[in-house]
């Protein structure tokens, strides 16, 4: 048991804190520091990677739209601001973006029709479970879980799915207006119960 | 149409809007402080959400973008300034490294690279660095959500001012910036860029300000759109 915790207590300590500041390390990145940039790499390499798994499925359409967002924070890494948000945020809006581009630009070349309709629709059920079964962060899934069904079938068909809040609403056969709040809401609860500021 | 654009904030966090809201939001995020200040937090809402599926990516990926990134050129903030006057023209090397040197110094949230440009800049720079050393000379900026920035530099005793952009974000379909010097008898072509530029110009004391516009590639004889800023002189 003291052993046990005593490993648990050393893996979480290599997982959970980096000394190095990531905004620093995206700086001396954008100065050609390719020691910084594999750090950068290690330290949000998952966390690209899954995002653009769940959000694409393809597991090699994944690796290649990860890779692509990684070579894009090599080249604009100059640009980063740590004034407007902090260098993971950074880097996971630009990864979300080009997941979401990706599967629209999938779907669109290969003809196939997003616009579910309410009868085809997913199984929102489904999305939810897979969703919520592998959230590593108890924190998060406890979040989702303060939100109305409503909302949260909302943001998790935008965030990991990549639907359009028009798409969503069609899927639902739902005013897009309604979805439109029921997103914000969504993302203003869980916003205020993650403790970002607001 | 006017009246929600607000509403779009939310799913634009989550990028959630049709390319057309999408566009139309992005306008009015840059005018809008207070969507710019929303928008950080939902994007770091956003943020904890694909963190929270992270999944380790195959081993092989790591070696392929180290190698990858190798390679590749980065875009630095470099300064590629366009001269619209043939005297202009073959000053653009001294413009380019003074400009650096603007950026580096002038204002807050200059980056480092560029701080590191300013020694040489500041020994080969004259006609910008008559406008910095003036000692009236007033400097005002501007930051865009989308990306980059704009400073201004005045001096109404030398009659010029000089105009930095820097890193903006690129425009699609065939676009440019254009910089429009306004003064009683109307705005008057600067020159245009695609996202960093520099220019001086003379007669500022006359003018009243300064405004970018988007215009189509090559420019317009007049503003064609509503400035994305103005900045008074």
């Amino acid at each position: 048991m003291g052993a046990n915790a005593a490993h648990l207590k050393l893996a979480s300590s290599s997982t959970a804190g980096p000394t190095v500041d990531l905004g620093d390390l995206l700086v001396r990145t954008g100065r050609g520091d390719e020691s910084a940039f594999a750090a950068v790499y290690d330290a949000l390499s998952s966390s690209v990677y899954g995002m653009a798994r769940r959000v694409i499925r393809d597991p090699s359409r994944a690796e290649e739209v990860s890779q692509e967002v990684f070579i894009q924070v090599w080249k604009t890494a100059a640009r980063f601001d740590a004034q407007r948000g902090s260098a993971k945020s950074w880097v996971l809006t630009m990864a979300h973006r080009r997941a979401v581009d990706a599967v629209r630009h999938d779907q669109a070349a290969s003809n196939r029709d997003r616009k579910y309709t309410s009868s085809n629709g997913p199984d929102f059920n489904e999305v939810e479970e897979s969703v919520t079964l592998s959230l590593e962060h108890e924190q998060v899934r406890r979040c989702l879980a303060g939100l109305t069904d409503l909302q949260r079938e909302a943001v998790l068909l935008a965030y990991y799915q990549g639907y359009t809040y028009a798409e969503v609403a069609e899927a639902l056969n739902v005013n897009p207006a309604t979805i439109k709040t029921r997103i914000r809401d969504g993302i203003v609860r869980l916003r205020d119960c993650m403790g970002i500021e607001a | 149409m006017t009246t929600d654009l607000h509403t779009l904030l939310a799913p634009y966090s989550l990028d959630a809007l049709e390319p057309p809201e999408n566009t139309r939001f992005e306008a009015h995020l840059e005018q809008c402080p207070a969507c710019q200040a929303e928008l950080a937090g939902f994007q770091a809402t956003a943020t904890r959400l694909g963190d929270a599926v992270a999944l380790t990516p195959p081993a092989t990926m790591r070696s392929r973008v180290l190698t990858e990134i190798a390679r590749t050129p980065q875009e630095r903030p470099v300064v590629t300034a366009i001269a619209q006057r043939r005297s202009l023209r073959s000053a653009v090397p001294r413009m380019a490294a003074a400009a650096a040197f603007l950026v580096g110094t002038i204002g807050v949230g200059g980056y480092a690279i560029e701080r590191d440009n300013a020694h040489e800049a500041d020994a080969r720079s004259t006609t910008i660095t008559s406008v910095l050393a003036a000692p009236d000379a007033a400097t005002t900026s501007k930051t865009f959500s989308t990306g980059g920035n704009v400073r201004l530099v005045a001096s109404p005793a030398q009659d010029s001012a000089v105009i930095v952009a820097n890193d903006l974000a690129r425009l699609k379909g065939h676009k440019v910036y254009q910089v429009w010097m306004i003064n009683g008898a109307g705005p008057k072509s600067q020159g245009t860029f695609t996202s960093s530029g520099t220019m001086i110009m003379h007669g500022a004391g006359g003018a009243d300000s300064v405004a970018i516009t988007v215009e189509p590639e090559g420019g317009s004889k007049q503003p064609t759109t509503a400035p994305i800023v103005t900045i008074a002189i």
